[in-house]
């Protein structure tokens, strides 16, 4: 019992004190309290967004009020009043600044406190070697400095906040949002589709090696704000691009709604690479507060051989609904889903992933890997669907749950759904709580108790976090627990 | 529509009142539950592989009583305590045979037991969904089985649940059993029907005491047509045992739902089952166990083939509460597709809220093994042969905890002849 406790101890100081946990008094402009056409309208007119994307976000607005929240996930919350809600809230500098130094330094101050490396660290610290990151930061859901444009100018990649690109490049924005992620698709993306603020737009073209991680730091800010963040990352044939997405979010008693869409496309023989650490504020310990994180995840491998590869370390939100999706429509395209998911105190997570295969020869791999602590629950809920079309298909799915608390709970809710013989589908799932033997052998190695915890809670990680690009990695071990790190090497 | 539907069985319940004294005022109550729970949808989750439309497009009649039938039935046991059949949920004294089973053990139907024991409206459960609610509103008859503290019945006994001449009519059958403290039963229990589009609705109660066992082999060879919605209840005292076994062949349109309820420390349940669907049958299995107290174990294996056209689903559940400490469950489930249109769903769920246990689950689909054929075939085996050699290892896992080695037997013949009747069909 003794490894239990110190177990439960570990996850508990990984996620007690929210070390992000600030946050910073910025003029705010703000469009009025809840949700109607003219908040819509005056979103558009803000991004001085032409007619069509207006009257896209209204028809998603009368969409929406047709629909109804979903509750079919394992989740508890109380009723979201969503014309209690902020939809647009931006920060007030006006005019785009020309260089760093142009931005309220109010703004690099808190970038400096995440950690994020805008200014002169165009490496992070402490990585040696690595390579360069692109970020483009968005601050309460306006793009207001974005770096190395230049550089990837260069290699004809666009990377820009998705207002911007809807101006400058509206045909292919008019062209793939909303492909993955249909407008109806689900209650939380209607919802996205008609109040979206801002995101990111990301294009790699044909042939095109990303020449550097992209990165964009989200950050919720304002007091009662939804984030509607829009991702859109179209890859060319023949392209790659690894994109990386971490969030913090400052401390708050009041419950905030983030519902985000991202979508991928990667066409013949592209790869997309997205990874996520999600930390965004998870309440106090008795469950006080927390963002409400309901994110709607989506890419299409619409070309032969591409492939898409989802990576996400969850350790925020006081409500987790998020299922990052593949759909394998190309010829023998991949799939990949690896996470990490822990809860602690009254967290809950309900997330996981579906692989949709439609093409011939596509290979999913599913591995998911569950943390519950204090009084959370996790549940990891996924689907893997075959269709008639998709001859040969392959699938491997592992979950696994680790407890370490007898007040919390692990919940596995897999579907296979299989339409063509010629499929072969595995599915393994356990769910256990740190074995006495391993922590004794550990100690009898002469490790201690903390220590054996530390290395044994990172083995049972190990599969996932090493799909972490690296400079991402020492962020993600952090958040999975501050007093693990002496133990790992 | 449902509303229509269930319109229809409200005003069947005024004839079966009376039918089993002591349950009207639970008929009523039952059939108000229905009213108000409704038919289940697809949006239902437990619903969602089963196709609904035999129930929403229209109401099934309530079947006719029959005393007998000539209808053949294949019993299992060569020297079983007793065979009792049902013919359209009314036990049939003709075809029955109670040897001597009724000596050691307290046998009734559950007219009969009512009459005398006017508790036993308690001992019935009301249901949990509306298809349960319409067993309890309308049910006929049923057995009830109560085996007394410490008596071993060493025979099986054979249950048949025969449904004749009930096009679009529905059986509602209530079978009780009753294991006292360390005793023992084994039970056969079957279902059969004509090629009418009947609709068989049974729901089975099985209560074990401390140190019970009990061994369950059910099979549901329903006729062709028929719609076949069964439900068992196993309730575990601490030390019992249940090893059930179900094979699923027959009926167009299948379900069957067990739900298992771990009472009792160092309890163990097994429940394992075969489905094979026959072009065109869509065949849907849920299991739940349900872990309430530390230290007792479960284990599930299932099997399921599916043929042209065919559906196999299954969907199992392991719970295990915040206090179940100590727990062990498993489940292994495999979905074999014979055909290119056959398909297989199969969702496999933990819900853990204790930390220290052990579960796991494993689920596995896909077509015959292509090298296995080949060698067998290269071996001068043809192909028939070979396939069904494959077949009768891969369901054998699920029979393997039949310890009884004839009946064992007899159940793998049922998959051999399952087979033959395949190739024969020239489903190849």
């Amino acid at each position: 019992m003794a490894g239990t406790v110190e177990a439960k101890k570990q996850i508990e100081e990984a996620t007690k004190e929210y070390k992000y946990g600030f946050s910073s008094d910025i003029d705010m402009e703000m469009a009025p309290k809840g949700l109607n056409e003219d908040v819509i309208r005056y979103i558009s007119a803000k991004k001085n967004e032409p007619e069509w994307m207006l009257e896209w976000r209204l028809k998603a607005y009368h969409q929406w009020l047709k629909m109804e929240e979903p509750d079919w996930a394992k989740l508890n919350f109380p009723k979201i009043d969503y014309n209690d809600i902020y939809y647009y809230a931006a920060p007030k500098s006006q005019d785009k600044p020309k260089s760093l130094d142009e931005v309220d330094p109010e703004l690099l101050r808190i970038y400096a406190k995440l950690g994020i490396p805008l200014e002169e660290q165009k490496v992070l610290a402490g990585v040696e070697g690595a390579r360069k990151v692109a970020v483009d930061a968005v601050f309460d859901s306006v793009s207001v400095a974005t770096t190395f444009r230049e550089e990837l100018k260069k290699a004809g990649v666009i990377f820009m906040s998705i207002s911007e690109a809807i101006v400058e490049y509206p045909e292919m924005v008019r062209k793939y949002l909303a492909s993955v992620v249909p407008v109806r698709d689900n209650y939380f993306a209607a919802l996205n589709c008609a109040v979206f603020s801002d995101g990111t737009f990301v294009y790699i073209p044909k042939g095109v090696r990303c020449p550097m991680e992209l990165s964009t730091y989200f950050r919720i800010n304002a007091e009662n704000t939804g984030q509607f963040e829009r991702t859109l990352i179209v890859a060319d044939e023949g392209s790659y691009v690894s994109y990386l997405e971490g969030c913090t979010a400052p401390m708050r008693d009041e419950n905030q709604l983030h519902a985000a869409v991202v979508e991928l496309i990667a066409l013949d023989d592209a790869e997309i690479k997205y990874s996520t650490v999600q930390n965004w504020y998870p309440g106090d310990k008795d469950g006080v507060g927390g963002i409400y994180n309901f994110v709607t995840k989506r890419g299409n491998c619409k070309g032969k051989n591409s492939k898409i590869s989802w990576t996400q370390v969850e350790t925020g939100s006081a409500i987790t609904w998020k299922y990052p999706s593949c759909i394998l429509t190309g010829e023998n395209s991949v799939g990949e889903f690896y996470s990490v998911a822990v809860t602690n105190n009254y967290q809950q997570a309900d997330t996981g992933t579906k692989m949709i295969h439609l093409g011939a020869g596509s290979r999913s791999t599913i591995i998911s890997k569950g943390i519950s602590a204090g009084r959370s629950q996790n549940t990891y809920r996924g689907l893997v669907k075959i269709l008639p079309s998709a001859e040969g298909v392959r699938n491997y799915t592992q979950c696994d749950s680790l407890l370490v608390s007898d007040t919390s709970g692990a919940h596995t809710v897999p579907y296979i759904e299989v339409k063509n013989p010629s499929a072969q589908i595995e599915h393994e799932a356990t769910t256990s709580k740190i074995s006495e033997d391993q922590l004794f052998y550990c100690r009898s190695r002469g490790l201690d108790e903390e220590e054996a915890v530390a290395m044994i809670v990172n083995g049972f990680c190990k599969e996932v976090m090493q799909h972490l690009p690296m400079e991402f990695a020492v962020e993600a071990q952090k958040l999975l627990g501050i007093s693990l790190e002496g133990s790992v090497g | 529509m449902t509303a229509t539907v269930l319109e229809t069985y409200q005003s069947q319940l005024e004839s079966v009142i009376g039918a089993i004294p002591c349950t009207d005022a639970l008929r009523r109550s039952a059939m108000d539950k229905a009213l108000t729970a409704g038919l289940p949808t697809p949006k239902d989750e437990d619903w969602r592989y089963s196709d609904l439309k035999p129930f929403r497009t229209g109401a099934f009649a309530l079947s006719k009583a029959a005393q007998t039938s000539d209808m053949p039935i294949q019993y299992f046991a060569d020297k079983p305590a007793a065979r009792l059949v049902f013919i359209n949920g009314q036990f049939s004294e003709e075809r029955s045979d109670l040897g001597t089973l009724s000596d050691s053990v307290r046998l009734k139907t559950l007219t009969n037991h009512c009459q005398v024991d006017t508790a036993r409206a308690d001992d019935l459960l009301e249901g949990v969904d509306a298809l349960d609610y319409l067993n309890t509103a309308l049910m006929r008859d049923g057995i009830v089985i109560s085996v007394p503290a410490g008596v071993h019945v060493t025979a099986p006994v054979e249950l048949i649940n025969l449904v004749t001449n009930s096009a679009k009519a529905a059986t509602h059958t209530r079978h009780l059993i009753e294991l006292g403290e360390n005793a023992s039963l084994t039970l056969i229990e079957q279902y059969v029907g004509d090629a009418t589009d009947y609709w068989s609705n049974p729901v089975m109660q099985v209560r074990m005491g401390e140190g019970a066992r009990f061994d369950h082999i059910r099979m549901q060879s329903e006729g062709s047509h028929a719609v076949h919605t069964g439900k068992l209840y196993v309730d575990l005292d601490a030390r019992a045992t249940y090893r059930g076994t179900s094979i699923m062949t027959g009926a167009a349109l299948s379900r069957l739902e067990i739900t298992a309820r771990i009472l009792g420390t160092g309890a163990h349940a097994d429940i394992n089952g075969a489905a094979l669907a026959a072009p065109g049958q869509s065949h849907d299995t849920i299991t739940r166990v349900d872990h309430r107290i530390p230290g007792a174990t479960s284990e599930q294996i299932y099997r399921t083939i599916a043929d042209k056209r065919a559906k196999s689903s299954f969907q199992g559940k392991i719970t295990v509460a915040v206090d179940a400490q100590e727990t062990a469950a498993d489940q292994s489930f495999k979905a074999l597709l014979l055909d290119r249109t056959g398909e297989a769903n199969a969702k496999p769920e933990l819900e853990i809220f204790a930390d220290d246990v052990k579960c796991s689950h494993g689920a596995t689909v896909g077509e015959l093994d292509t090298s296995a054929l080949f060698y067998l075939t290269s071996r001068g085996i043809d192909p028939d042969t070979a396939q069904q050699m494959l077949v009768e290892a891969f369901t054998g896992d699920a029979l393997i905890a039949v310890e009884d080695d004839d009946l064992r037997n007899a159940l793998m013949d049922n998959v051999s002849r399952w087979m033959q009747e395949r190739s024969k069909g020239g489903t190849q």
